[in-house]
């Protein structure tokens, strides 16, 4: 049965025209939205994941030339300039751009268009802390009784842990961030490979042995979606919005698309008031239009006062050295006074 | 034979040469003149590469002397005629032809945070070690049996000239066993050096090889100079044990089967235990399987469905054998006659597949995302494989055969067909079998040039085990149960453990 169904789409892809939109692994839309769009523009929409943010966007970059898909979706501001620079896509002034936030506008260039925003954060488990302290600065983390409850994530595979390194360099500076990082190391810090690694494997809500974990500020309100009615109040909180990260997420139709008509519908369409209204709840960021109401939840996920956020620019001059300075002072154990001699 | 033959090698050669033109050398090139640049002195200078090389070393030899170290008593052992002895070998280079996402996952189910013993030894170098046993002792096998068993002759004839046993076993015995030792050796760290995926799956982050660091380079950081510097130290540095492979002398010894023994009841019984022990994790996989997640594997909708994946993985083994079929053959009838060709044969097995990925995004931009470079890609590394394993069975035909029957009327092609071809038949069959296995398994050169619509078996594994909790877990443990039983079913029919490998 499922292989005539499988034969039948195959079929119907060279009638319909299909659009595919590249994607990180954790998108999600609802489908009544999706097949709404399909029935009302006559396209075919396909979502290929491509893995971790920048996983998607590079494997976008390595296929560029031959693109393997119209549109990309997912690369926020700490991989803006990677994409920009790579020249991977078409300008595009859609309509839906007078309905957004104008702080999101990050590239004047109307390639890379806003979807969303939110903030990457540390998490804690509030069963754990019941009747222990939490810490009290972002300093107090470094300290042996905090660093051995952490789980981070490798700045160099995961999108999450690379924000969060931003954030500790935008908190500590460029001569402080590594003795912070050489402190959480000597602590006893965890470091996984991804976000769902992190979350699910090392947090202590899902059976690990870590409380303390860096995710978004919006984890919280998920958990009480998801729980279907155990939670009341959040599981978890968020700690140190002068740690949170700023993230924004982008869209952008690639270059050698043998359908750009259909690639502009598909932006418009994330622009769109329907799906914006649905992003929060599937993806957990907040919509970058202004005139889109946030589901209930969201009460749960305040935005946070005071985060940090860095220029694209000095992020795109930085990213990769941090990234080596980050590795060679938490996974080999070099001294951060080592790491910065040798910057010069 | 005289004209044709070499006529014949000619053309064989020429055929080869062409193709690893197109799919080896011109992409390790390009590769080459990237990574000559600054930043190829700076990744060197590194000492966060340097110790992703040494630990690479350090991997890569401690494997293989925990190998040998089983591996040589083992052999002793396997020279006597027991119950069970056959199956027992069978099942020892089982292993070696399952991808590396079953085997690691195999592992997390026995030892993984989640495992069945409760014991968690996931991203230590002990659980790193353990697989590579796991994957590598059928092969010590393969190469030291065949020796043990045929060194019976010459001691008896050191006996028989005096020789105390002592003294014929240190003298005669050992030297006649060291190349083995050192082949076996060799092989058992050219494949633990450049491991990729069970370092990245189950190292945790720590414990990563030189072609996990490539893999993450690329794939993450697009830093392609750096990813070109350590995949030349890393082919350097494969070079030369496959050079010292290739220099290793082989002795002729008299054929010898099995020996008679005593008590053949405690021999099986102690190895089966054994056995049973080494092979455990993949008796636990079998039973972690729930066969709900199967159901939800084959219709998902957040991953990969179960029947697009099997289906590309079954198309492109077919494809790709269809490839490394005849280049296998070719170049096993062209070092037949030239050795100095054999070094030719093993390169694709010193490049990391990773590595051949990466050439082929920057030699050929216009097919990035085509087929054919993927198909490419597949049958260079299997193809030595398959002629690894044919030419023995090559070599030791005896040439008079094919002249007899020439010289009672028969035409060459009828010749072949009739004479060389079924004297050459179990060779062939249990080359493609490891062809076809590395094919089916392969990772390395998939994750690197893979399209999203082309998700094989092992992709989809991968792709689930990305996103872990419970569910994507347990679906992941069923396509590798579902890829182990395709791997394993193949290597039964082909080759139940007669062919050998190196």
């Amino acid at each position: 049965m499922l292989r005539i169904l499988a034969v039948l789409v195959f079929l119907a892809f060279g009638l319909a025209q299909e659009i595919t939109v590249l994607t990180h692994s954790s998108f999600s839309l609802d489908k009544a939205l999706i097949a709404r769009f399909e029935r009302e523009t006559g396209l075919k929409l396909r979502f290929l994941k491509g893995g971790d943010a920048g996983e998607t966007l590079n494997r976008a970059i390595l296929t560029k030339g031959a693109p393997i898909a119209d549109v990309i979706y997912g690369f926020d501001n700490t991989f803006l300039s990677r994409a920009l620079e790579a020249d991977i896509l078409l300008p595009y002034r859609s309509p839906e751009i007078r309905n957004l936030k104008a702080t999101l506008l990050l590239d004047p260039t109307f390639r890379a268009l806003p979807v969303d925003y939110g903030w990457v954060s540390l998490n804690y488990d509030r069963a754990y802390f019941k009747g222990r302290p939490l810490p009290q600065a972002p300093k107090d983390l470094a300290r042996p009784e905090y660093a051995r409850l952490l789980v981070v994530q490798n700045p160099a595979t995961s999108s999450p842990g690379l924000a969060f390194l931003m954030a500790t360099v935008a908190r500590f500076g460029e001569d402080g961030y590594l003795d912070f990082w050489a402190a959480l190391r000597d602590g006893g810090v965890r470091v996984a490979k991804g976000w769902s690694e992190a979350y699910y494997t090392h947090f202590t809500l899902y059976k690990g042995d870590r409380p303390l974990v860096v995710s978004y500020t919006t984890s919280p309100a998920a958990e009480v979606y998801y729980s279907e009615g155990k939670y009341q109040e959040p599981p978890t909180g968020n700690l140190f919005p002068e740690l949170s990260f700023f993230q924004v997420e982008f869209v952008g139709i690639l270059k050698g698309t043998k359908n750009l008509e259909g690639a502009k519908k598909v932006v418009d369409w994330f622009l769109s008031r329907p799906v914006q209204e649905n992003l929060p709840t599937e993806m957990w960021m907040y919509p970058a239009r202004r005139d889109a109401k946030l589901p209930e939840v969201f009460r749960f996920a305040p935005e946070p006062v005071g985060s940090v956020r860095l220029d694209p620019v000095v992020m795109a001059k930085n990213r990769e050295r941090w990234i080596e300075e980050w590795t060679k002072v938490v996974l080999q154990g070099q001294s951060p006074e080592a790491v910065r001699r040798a910057r010069r | 034979m005289g004209g044709r033959g070499k006529q014949e090698t000619r053309v064989l050669g020429a055929l080869l040469l062409s193709f690893l033109a197109f799919a080896l050398f011109y992409p390790l090139a390009r590769i080459l003149l990237l990574g000559l640049g600054t930043g190829f002195w700076e990744a060197l200078g590194n000492p966060y590469y340097l110790g992703r090389y040494l630990f690479s070393l350090q991997y890569g030899l401690l494997s293989a002397l925990l190998t040998l170290a089983l591996a040589f008593p083992l052999a002793f052992l396997f020279r006597f005629r027991f119950p069970g002895r056959e199956a027992l070998l069978a099942l020892s280079t089982l292993p070696f032809v399952l991808p590396t996402p079953v085997v690691a996952l195999a592992f997390m189910a026995l030892l993984g945070p989640r495992g069945l013993l409760g014991v968690d030894l996931y991203g230590t170098l002990a659980l790193l070690l353990l697989v590579a046993l796991f994957y590598n002792l059928g092969l010590a096998l393969r190469v030291l049996v065949p020796v043990a068993l045929r060194l019976r002759g010459a001691l008896e004839a050191a006996r028989v000239l005096g020789a105390t046993p002592y003294r014929a076993f240190f003298r005669v015995g050992l030297p006649l066993l060291l190349p083995a030792l050192g082949s076996a050796g060799l092989l058992v760290f050219i494949y633990a050096f450049s491991a990729f995926g069970v370092p990245l799956l189950l190292g945790g982050g720590r414990y990563a090889t030189l072609e996990v660091e490539v893999y993450t380079l690329l794939a993450h950081r697009l830093a392609f100079a750096e990813a070109a510097a350590l995949t030349l130290l890393q082919l350097f540095t494969l070079a030369l044990a496959a050079l010292l492979y290739l220099r290793l002398p082989t002795y002729p010894l008299p054929p010898g089967g099995p020996e008679p023994v005593g008590r053949p009841w405690a021999l099986t019984l102690g190895l089966s235990a054994f056995f049973l022990l080494l092979y455990a994790p993949l008796l636990a996989l079998f039973l972690e399987v729930d066969p709900g997640a199967l159901a939800r594997a084959w219709a998902s909708e957040d991953f990969t469905p179960l029947p697009v994946a099997l289906g590309n993985s079954l198309r492109f083994t077919l494809l790709a054998f269809s490839l490394a079929l005849p280049l296998g053959v070719a170049y096993a009838g062209a070092a037949r006659e030239r050795g100095g060709l054999d070094l030719l044969g093993l390169f694709p097995l010193m490049v990391s597949p990773v590595a051949v990925g990466l050439g082929y995004l920057l030699a050929y931009p216009s097919l990035r995302g085509s087929l054919a470079l993927l198909l490419a890609a597949y049958a260079l590394l299997a193809y030595p494989l398959l002629a690894r394993a044919l030419l023995p069975a090559l070599r030791s035909l005896p040439k008079s055969l094919l002249e007899a029957a020439r010289v009672l009327g028969a035409t060459p092609l009828r010749a072949f067909l009739r004479v060389e071809l079924p004297l050459l038949l179990p060779a062939l069959a249990s080359g493609s079998a490891l062809a076809l296995a590395a094919i089916l398994g392969e990772f390395g050169a998939s994750l690197v040039l893979w399209r999203p619509e082309w998700t094989t078996l092992t992709l989809a594994i991968y792709e689930r085990l990305g996103r872990p909790g419970e569910g994507p877990y347990r679906e992941a443990l069923a396509l590798a149960a579902l890829l182990a039983l395709l791997s394993g079913l193949l290597f039964y029919l082909l080759d139940r453990g007669r062919g050998r490998i190196g």
